[in-house]
């Protein structure tokens, strides 16, 4: 009985180990390669250097020219630009209509409202490559030339959705008698909305921007099919980078994504902490 | 200006239900509240004491009838621009503000001067026992201080009347004694009307200038706790307020007296000085309270009534007898903690005969709670 539960215990140890193993192995062992020297094969760890950060910033250029993938850094650059914009107006964009939407839903009845709020839902379920090529036959058809603004339109077109559902579940967990505490204490309606609704909402649309800026910053199918020929996102680049070969300088660009990534994320922590 | 503070003039509120037809929370409620009133509503759950607070304060619209507060019709004014506040039955305090700007909520409201404002707050935190506690959040606060800052928060604009829905029920038993003397205390020092919901019977009595005993939307008894525990208007009332022994039976005339005989072969005999006066052969409850019974020997005068025991429970101030009747009618009777040794004889007999004077019996029209009971 005892051994039966000591197999048990240690069994479930191992499959744990095996979970985050499988999970976490890959992203260890990119950043590591970031770091290794050996210029052709990334698998022979061939002494520790920050070489490809220095090239993919364009400081240094050490290594032959057989390795060296980055045509010039002033793509790279350029195409982080790219996406700091998109990202930029598409998360302001997608949280102010997501964080409107969540609050006009929470507040009014109206017919029609569950359609309303599963055509919201929609586009989070529908496949990437589906919205891309939808997006791709509108703009095309309706004569827009590809380009950021269209990159811009495209994403807010679902970002929208992820605002939405995250503000909408913060309301959703909000105590309804607050809003009958502050008309009963003599607040009208926008009073109670600016003091007691909105600052309680706050977290959640904190939380909704940080994510769609993330999934801005990341998007690849979508954006690839509207982003025409002239323009690159970061996602775009490095996809277009991996064609040739995976290349070392990829390695030390996906350790500064994930870095930054951690850095958001940490962030959106952070502020839910200490809003409660 | 008339010398009530809330009156209500035949409110009506119906609820739609989900499941298709109307529930009537209040039918059609005549109440007028007194100027520096302590008003309880007490009441079974679902009665409608929440409905009839948020009818006064403005969170229920009546379906007819009127809503006067300190004489104007408010009837048609919404919740926040009515001279009434409410502690929450779950306090409703604003968990991302401090204490301080919960508290000072109306007075930032209404726009009252700095220097005012935060003199008032602290004086109202000085009132309820909370003084300095200013910069704490809610979830930094136990149960009992978060139902001061509700209060605080509620008296702070001095509003002519307060309505509390229940505020004590999250409160453990020796808190909740507490807070019962301190709002008491604190009406009487305030010298504004307030209105106290709770389904708690004892907290009713012990409370209230006045008692609204409410049930299915109906004023059943609105009157001192005394009158309504001694003089209860129906066996609904009498028996919700305190315990009671309930005799429901056909009455009869028998000199002076009355004499109820019911179907299971008792005779209680009734004085009937005041109060209700049935009829020969009216239907009629008896009702008889618990202290009102008296252990007696076989030859005693007066009325009596022969008890199985089934249990004994000594409280402290007194002796508790649960029995039965031969029949198997239940009866609680409680006997003085003195009567020590005649209660003990009885216990191990197992046989008590429990007498009563026929003036404390009280005579009610049968509603048919008496005859509920007995099948309950
Ligand atoms: N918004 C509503 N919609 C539908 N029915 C309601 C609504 N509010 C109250 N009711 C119904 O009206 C009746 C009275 O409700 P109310 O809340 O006044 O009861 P209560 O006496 O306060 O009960 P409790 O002691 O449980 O708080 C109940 O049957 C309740 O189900
Ligand atoms: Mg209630």
């Amino acid at each position: 009985m005892g051994s039966l539960r000591n197999v048990g215990v240690v069994g479930l140890f191992g499959y744990t180990i095996l979970f985050f193993t499988f999970i976490y192995l890959p992203i260890v062992l990119i950043v590591a390669y970031s770091f290794n020297s050996d210029p052709i094969n990334m698998m022979n760890w061939s002494g520790f250097t920050f070489d490809w950060y220095r090239q993919i910033f364009g400081l240094k250029n050490t290594v032959s020219e057989n390795a060296l993938y980055i045509e010039s850094t002033e793509q790279l650059l350029n195409a982080l630009r790219n996406s700091l914009t998109v990202a930029a107006f598409t998360t302001t964009i997608a949280t102010v209509l997501g964080t409107a939407t969540a609050l006009g839903l929470y507040r009014f009845n109206f017919l029609g409202k569950k359609f309303y709020r599963v055509l919201l839902f929609a586009p989070m379920l529908m496949p990437d490559i589906v919205l891309g090529i939808a997006l791709l036959i509108f703009f095309v058809g309706a004569d827009v030339s590809l380009g950021l603004k269209t990159i811009i339109i495209g994403q807010c077109s679902f970002l929208i959705s992820y605002v939405f559902i995250v503000v909408s579940a913060r309301l959703a967990g909000m105590d309804r008698s607050l809003e009958n505490a502050s008309a009963d204490l003599g607040a009208d309606e926008w009073t109670t909305f600016r003091r007691i609704i909105l600052p309680q909402a706050m977290p959640g649309v904190i939380g909704g921007a940080l994510l769609a800026f993330i999934i801005s910053m990341d998007d690849l199918v979508i954006t690839y099919f509207i982003s025409g020929v002239d323009t690159q996102t970061l996602p775009i680049f490095i996809f277009g980078m991996l064609r040739r070969g995976i290349k070392p300088e990829i390695n030390a660009i996906a350790t500064l994504m994930l870095l930054f990534s951690f850095a958001v994320a940490s962030l959106g922590l952070y502020f839910r902490s200490r809003r409660g | 200006m008339g010398t009530h503070i809330v009156q209500l003039e035949r409110a009506t509120k119906a609820f739609a239900l989900p499941e298709g037809g109307t529930i009537t929370a209040l039918h059609g409620i005549d109440l007028d509240v007194e100027r520096n009133e302590f008003l309880t509503l007490l009441g079974p759950s679902g009665c409608g004491k929440t409905t009839l607070l948020h009818a006064i304060s403005g969170f229920v619209q009546l379906d007819a009838g009127k809503v006067r507060i300190d004489g104007d019709d408010v009837s048609d004014r919404p919740p926040h621009r009515r001279p009434v506040n409410t502690v929450f039955q779950n306090y409703a305090l604003f968990p991302h503000m401090n204490v301080g700007n919960n508290v000072g909520y109306a007075l930032d409201i209404a726009g009252t001067e700095r220097k005012e404002r935060n003199q008032r707050v602290g004086a109202a935190l000085e009132l309820v026992g909370l003084a300095g506690l200013e910069n704490r959040l809610p979830r930094q606060l136990s149960g009992g201080q978060q139902q001061r800052v509700a209060l605080a928060r509620a008296i702070i604009a001095r509003p002519k009347l307060l309505l509390l829905d229940e505020p004590l029920s999250a409160l453990d038993r020796n808190l909740r004694q507490a807070m019962q003397i301190e709002l008491k205390t604190l009406q009487a020092e305030l010298g504004i009307s307030f209105i106290f919901v709770t389904h708690d019977q004892e907290e009713a009595l012990t409370m209230s200038d006045r008692l609204a005993v409410l049930n299915k939307g109906v004023i059943q008894q609105i009157d001192t706790s005394r009158t309504v525990y001694d003089r209860p208007t129906n066996a609904f009332v009498a028996s919700f307020i305190g315990a009671s022994n309930l005799f429901e039976g056909t009455a009869a005339r028998s000199g002076g007296n009355t004499l109820i005989a019911t179907a299971d072969g008792l005779r209680i005999e009734a004085a009937c000085s005041g109060g209700w006066k049935p009829g020969d052969g009216a239907a009629a409850t008896a009702l008889i309270r618990p202290e009102q019974f008296s252990l007696v020997g076989p030859g005693a005068k007066g009325p009596t009534i022969g008890i199985d025991i089934e249990q004994v429970v000594f409280t402290g101030l007194n002796f508790q007898i649960h029995g039965h009747t031969p029949s198997g009618r239940r009866i609680v009777a409680i006997i003085a903690a003195v009567r020590q040794a005649d209660v003990a004889s009885a216990e191990a007999d197992g046989k008590a005969r429990l007498g009563y004077d026929p003036a404390a019996v009280h005579l009610l029209p049968d509603d048919g709670t008496a005859a509920a009971e007995m099948a309950a």
